[in-house]
């Protein structure tokens, strides 16, 4: 049975976060995980703090932390330095990332033609973020036969959008008829990625794009996100090089690439730090001494896995990463420590205004104190020795806050940091 | 038809009413990776299966070598190769198995004549024009991965020691050895290492009535010969198993059927399967497990150098973590390195068939390539197939993880002999092979998930 410091449950943004960080102090640490999802649903970006109107990320972090129920009331200090965090580890795996808490936010198109406040990007959506120039077009490419990205749809909303700041002087939508995809039955944003990743293939691809687009005018384009996974960076410097126009990645329908290099790049870095990882069996018992968790069992195909740690983190997600249930009773608990969440009346579970406004269940999750340890009714720590991390902690909106991504890295810096503390190391030595 | 009239063992299809259709799934997929001809597992699974409960399945499902990293990495619980692995049961029962399928599932029957003539049959497997004609005529790859029949089975050498050495045991220190197929016909010393090293940790051994576990008649759809064989298993295991006798397998393709895929894919739910399910332990599991009680003995011999791992996709289905990674990190100086990479593509019989091997070949490449340019002399890997197509395609010898230690044990007990002869000056050295093997040695064994490369 594997013991270690520290267990995570889950393995999105914020439970691989917390594994690097506390694998790289020298915890020895056990993530286990469910299944994957959190990270392949993702844009790819990182949605700090973009509530609307603010300006910058820094801004939108000083009004979200206002509230003392968002965890960002106490964790907007940590923030800046989780990025900094973060944008170092995914660049060393080969995926660098730009942008910072100053950087103004800038409208970026989505695949149906919406735009999205941006400030935080890899490098292959950086293009994006450019003012545009007066004179410069917006040309976004579909390919034939990928039926998850409908380039002429998406140009007529992008048109009549409102954009931050500056906006394209025309857009366009251009179809693409990519080499040998005819023979193709079946073609995801996965497949096309992979076609993408080979050298010759991908020659053939970017000269078809080329040959395609308009012979005048000054454009920035919009591919679909599907530029290789294990050679991106590759095909990335191919496509700017060969289109002889700015180009940027536009995340499309999951399964989304960039979320998909993301969690490789992370998944990397926490197996190179030598944290063990296992996907495919949630937590089915909890063994409890007092308010300390002693173990955690995960479901195996026989009996169950008894997880040993001095410290467990919470990754385990919200109302879609399945962390958290509502009961028919009304109840909203977590699916690993069966407590009772803080949440709004069952009738109000129901908004017929589902993503547009602030959903009330989206804010519901856990209530925690500064270690981001769950709280019982009266107030204190309902376990010492767990810490809640991700898109569990409840009071936020990230939807409509754009802040799940920095409330991620954020709690994960901090528990961490917690879990790692001189209380943790004299146990650890003992 | 509704879910109220579903046999309560058969609610495995019904699973993929969860399906967020988040493709997660597809992305996991070693199979679809290589081969456009394998549309993924979301498509031939959930997508498919809402068209299957009136009409005939489609038949592209079963390109899926049935690894099961889709059931692991689906976020919403679909027990999806699963559903698969049924879907293809169905294809098999309504248009039947072909002769070469029928064949290679059956490895008793195969191990039957195998053995007595393994001289003639090992000529057979050993030629390649023989296995040309195999290729043209049976459907079997000439370059999938077979391994000759041993001289002796396991079973005979079993009888020839005399079976159980440690007699009157109680239960707790006793296991049941379920040896499987692959070890009595072609691989008795895997069989006979893990004998030497359960009775090394004072575990007495009882090797009781078995057949195959089954599982290539399941992976190939014939779920009622495996069925068969897996009641006749059931019979044979579930008393020792509620008497509190630990059931051990060295495959963990053979304990998985056993632990899993009698109740999800045979329906066998009854209590003597729960029992032999709940009884049932990988030999590695095991070791690990008596280690975390402080009931191993540690006393390993130093085997310095890299050991590249393959954790099997069955392994990975047990949900146990990788046990044989902890082990080695008891062996001084070893430097175990987990491969990192899903699957090696042979999956049982999947990757003999000559329709399928290019595409299980391709899929374990990555591998392959890490664990040659490891520049390790041997590897190691719980299921047989997997080692069979690792050696093959990889050139790395490559061995079940009990074989290694049983090696350790051997290096450390040579050790002792050493130390006991040594002259005292030479025992000071800190140089001296003595000193590596002291008890403080063992923290010196190190494991890593680095990538080889």
């Amino acid at each position: 049975m594997p013991s270690a410091d520290v267990v995570v449950i889950g393995a999105g943004l914020s439970g691989l976060s917390a594994g690097i960080a506390l694998a790289e102090a020298g915890a020895s640490v056990f993530v286990a995980a469910k299944g994957m999802a959190a990270t392949h649903w993702s844009h790819g970006a990182l949605d700090i703090a973009a509530p609307p109107r603010a300006e910058n990320a820094r801004e939108g972090l000083r009004w979200l932390s206002a509230d003392e129920r968002h965890p960002y009331h106490r964790l907007a200090g940590d923030v800046e330095a989780a990025l900094a965090l973060l944008s170092g580890q995914v660049a060393a795996a080969g995926l660098p990332y730009e942008g910072g808490l100053d950087t103004p936010f800038a409208s970026v198109v989505t695949p149906i033609g919406g735009v999205r406040p941006v400030s935080v990007a890899p490098s292959a959506q950086l293009a994006a973020l450019q003012p545009w120039g007066s004179d410069e077009g917006l040309l976004l490419v579909d390919f034939e036969r990928f039926r998850d990205a409908w380039a002429a749809y998406a140009a007529r909303n992008a048109a009549g959008v409102t954009w931050q700041a500056t906006r394209p002087a025309r857009i366009r939508g251009l179809s693409v008829e990519l080499p040998t995809l005819d023979r193709v039955h079946n073609l995801s944003s996965l497949d096309l990625a992979r076609f993408f990743d080979d050298p010759g293939w991908r020659a053939r691809a970017l000269e078809a794009i080329r040959i395609a687009l308009p012979r005048t005018g000054r454009w920035r384009i919009g591919l679909p996100a599907v530029l290789g996974i294990e050679a991106h960076a590759d095909v990335l410097r191919d496509a700017q090089r060969s289109l002889g126009h700015p180009l940027f990645e536009v995340p499309g329908l999951p399964p989304s690439v960039p979320g998909l290099r993301l969690f490789e790049a992370l998944r990397s870095r926490l197996l190179g730090a030598g944290a063990r990882f296992q996907f495919g069996f949630p937590v089915v018992e909890v063994e409890r001494d007092g308010r300390r968790v002693v173990a955690m069992h995960t479901e195996s195909a026989s009996r169950t896995l008894r997880l040993v740690a001095d410290r467990f983190v919470l990754a385990s997600g919200g109302i879609a990463g399945g962390g958290l249930r509502g009961e028919r009773d009304g109840t909203l608990r977590d699916s690993v420590l069966g407590l009772a969440l803080t949440g709004p009346a069952r009738a109000a579970w129901f908004d017929d205004d589902f993503l547009a406004t602030k959903h009330p269940i989206e804010a519901a999750g856990f209530t925690v104190d500064d270690e981001l340890r769950p709280l019982a009714a009266d107030g204190s720590p309902a376990f010492e020795n767990v810490h809640v991390v991700g898109s569990a902690l409840g009071g936020m909106h990230y939807l409509a806050e754009r802040c799940g991504d920095g409330v991620a890295i954020a709690s994960a810096a901090r528990a961490a940091r917690c879990a790692i503390g001189p209380s943790a190391a004299v146990r650890g030595a003992a | 038809m509704t879910f109220r009239d579903v046999e309560p063992g058969a609610v495995v299809p019904f699973t993929t009413d969860n399906c967020i259709k988040c493709n997660v799934c597809n992305t996991v997929c070693p199979v679809a990776r290589v081969t456009d001809l394998f549309p993924g597992p979301k498509y031939v699974g959930p997508q498919a299966q809402r068209f299957r409960w009136d009409g005939p399945p489609d038949h592209s499902v079963d390109l899926c070598s049935g690894c099961g990293i889709c059931t692991r990495a689906c976020p919403a619980n679909v027990l999806i190769a699963e559903t698969n692995n049924r879907a293809r049961a169905a294809i098999v029962e309504e248009h039947g198995s072909s002769l070469r399928n029928r064949i290679i599932s059956d490895t008793d029957l195969l191990a039957r004549f195998g053995v007595p003539l393994a001289p003639l049959v090992n000529f057979g497997l050993r030629n390649r024009f023989l296995r040309w004609i195999g290729e043209k005529t049976l459907g079997v790859h000439r370059r999938g991965p077979l391994r000759p029949y041993a001289r002796r089975s396991f079973g005979s050498w079993w009888r020839r020691r005399g079976g159980t050495r440690i007699v009157d045991a109680p239960p707790e220190r006793t296991v049941v050895y379920f040896h499987g197929c692959a070890v009595n016909g072609f691989e008795p010393d895997v069989g006979r290492a893990a004998v030497e090293v359960l009775e090394r940790n004072g575990l007495s051994v009882i090797v009781p009535e078995q057949e195959c576990c089954g599982l290539p008649f399941i992976s190939n759809g014939m779920y009622d010969h495996a069925r068969q064989k897996a009641r006749r298993n059931i019979r044979s295991l579930a008393d020792y198993a509620r008497r509190g006798y630990r059931i051990v397998g060295t495959s963990t393709s053979c304990t998985h059927a056993l632990k899993a895929e009698y109740r999800e894919m045979l329906d066998l739910d009854d209590a003597d399967a729960r029992a032999v399910a709940d009884g049932t332990w990988d030999i590695c599991e095991l070791l690990s497990e008596m280690h975390d009680r402080g009931a191993l003995d540690t006393a390993f011999g130093p085997m310095p150098g890299p050991l590249p791992y393959h954790p099997p996709c069955q392994l990975k289905s047990h949900g146990i973590g990788t046990p044989a990674m902890d082990l080695f990190a008891l062996i001084p100086g070893m430097i175990a390195i987990d491969s990192d990479h899903d699957c090696c593509g042979a999956a049982g019989t999947y990757g003999l068939k000559a329709e399928r091997w290019q595409i299980a070949h391709d899929v374990g490449a990555p591998l392959f390539e890490k664990f040659r340019r490891s520049g390790a002399t041997q590897a190691a890997c719980d299921s047989e197939t997997c080692r069979w197509q690792i050696e093959d395609s990889s050139g790395v010898r490559t061995r079940h993880p009990v074989e290694i230690l049983a090696d350790a044990y051997r290096a450390g007990t040579s050790l002792d002999s050493l130390d006991a002869h040594a002259s005292p000056t030479s025992s000071d050295s800190p140089a001296s092979l003595a000193s590596l093997a002291s008890p403080d040695a063992s923290v010196a064994g190190q494991s890593t998930n680095e990538p080889l490369i």
